[in-house]
């Protein structure tokens, strides 16, 4: 359920990029701010490791504009992936209204990505949301490198139905437009009141 | 509603009266919903998806040392402070202020607005519940993929 401020007409959406650790959450993030032109999105805020990986959140603003007199905003965000920071993605997950899971495509990886998504299972029925029935895209990322697990695998893997898949090389762009496209549209089309 | 009675008006006369430079109202899911006093140096929207993992991380820390939650967070700067409260369950208030020597006057304007703001801001929830107007509806629907598809289909 979305944040509506009636007094000032505004709506805010909250998606997460959500996946293992390095898979790529913060490179989709900062590819899409950086080709999003300047009067949609608000300043990116990045919290990493001298590692340069998510110590808490990375985000951004996006405005959509006006729709029947409300401004729609998305509020971006991304979990770390490390296994020990359970407990921010659980906190950064309250309260969003869908998911993009950055799966890396590398088959050495392919238990790490399950074992994400499960935990990802089990932080949404945290907060009451069947993730059956949750706004969601699955992005299979890495797809420039060799020794990838084919498309399909995950969903046989989670039993997935339905699902929209994306293939991506986030490091240039490849299918980053295309799943955040995606995402926003699922999160609109499953919204209620 | 009285006009002196809405949530902007309260947190104003509150900044006011407790000598603070901003005072920000925030959702436990970041998203800020009012501001008061000098904003112009601060990035609101950011400020506050911070705050907000701030205090979600605090409640945390909290439960791990048998405490349901902390209920003031406050952070000493050299020039400027910031104290956290709880509004209610689901929304905070954050007052930055510079003179730490007002720290008791912050924390004491902070206590007794509070209620006022949270009775103010169920006000608001209740009255927009009566209303009719409709969101989420086929056409605001149509309307918001149209302009999704717009931002994304050039990139």
């Amino acid at each position: 359920m979305p944040h509506i401020n009636y007094r000032d007409r505004e709506i805010s959406f909250k998606i997460v990029y959500y996946g293992p650790g390095l898979s790529g959450k913060t490179t989709n993030l900062v590819y899409i701010h950086e080709v999003l032109d300047p009067d949609r999105k608000g300043e990116i805020v990045v919290l990493d490791t001298a590692e340069e990986r998510t110590l808490f959140f990375d985000f951004f603003p996006m405005e959509l504009g006006r729709v029947e007199g409300y401004s729609i905003r998305f509020n971006m965000y991304t979990v770390p992936g490390q296994a020990y920071y359970e407990a921010s993605r659980r906190l950064i997950l309250e309260g969003s209204d869908g998911v993009v899971f950055v799966a890396d495509s590398q088959s050495e990886r392919l238990e790490d990505n399950i074992m994400s998504f499960q935990m990802l299972r089990d932080n949404l029925a945290d907060y009451g949301e069947d993730w059956s029935h949750f706004p969601m895209v699955l992005q299979y990322n890495k797809r420039d490198l060799s020794g990838l697990v084919p498309v399909g695998t995950l969903e046989n893997e989670l039993r997935l139905d339905g699902i929209p898949v994306f293939e991506a090389v986030a490091t240039v762009g490849i299918g980053v437009m295309e799943t955040i496209r995606m995402a926003s549209r699922q999160v609109i089309e499953k919204f209620q009141m | 509603m009285e006009p002196n009675d809405d949530v902007k008006t309260i947190l104003g006369n509150l900044i006011q009266k407790s000598g603070a430079l901003t005072g920000l109202l925030v959702t436990k899911e970041g998203v800020s919903i009012a501001a008061q006093g000098d904003t112009s140096y601060l990035n609101t929207t950011a400020m506050s998806a911070l705050v907000a993992g701030m205090f979600s991380a605090t409640k945390e820390v909290a439960r791990m040392v048998g405490e349901t939650q902390f209920s003031i967070l406050l952070q000493q700067g050299e020039n400027r402070h910031i104290h956290i409260s709880l509004v209610h369950a689901s929304t905070m208030m954050v007052i930055i202020f510079e003179d730490y020597q007002r720290i008791g006057l912050v924390r004491h304007e902070a206590r007794k607005g509070s209620d006022m703001l949270a009775q103010a801001l169920a006000r608001e929830e209740s009255s927009h519940m009566s209303s009719d107007e409709k969101i989420a509806t086929p056409q605001f629907k149509e309307y918001a993929l149209n302009l999704i598809d717009k931002i994304f289909e050039a990139k």
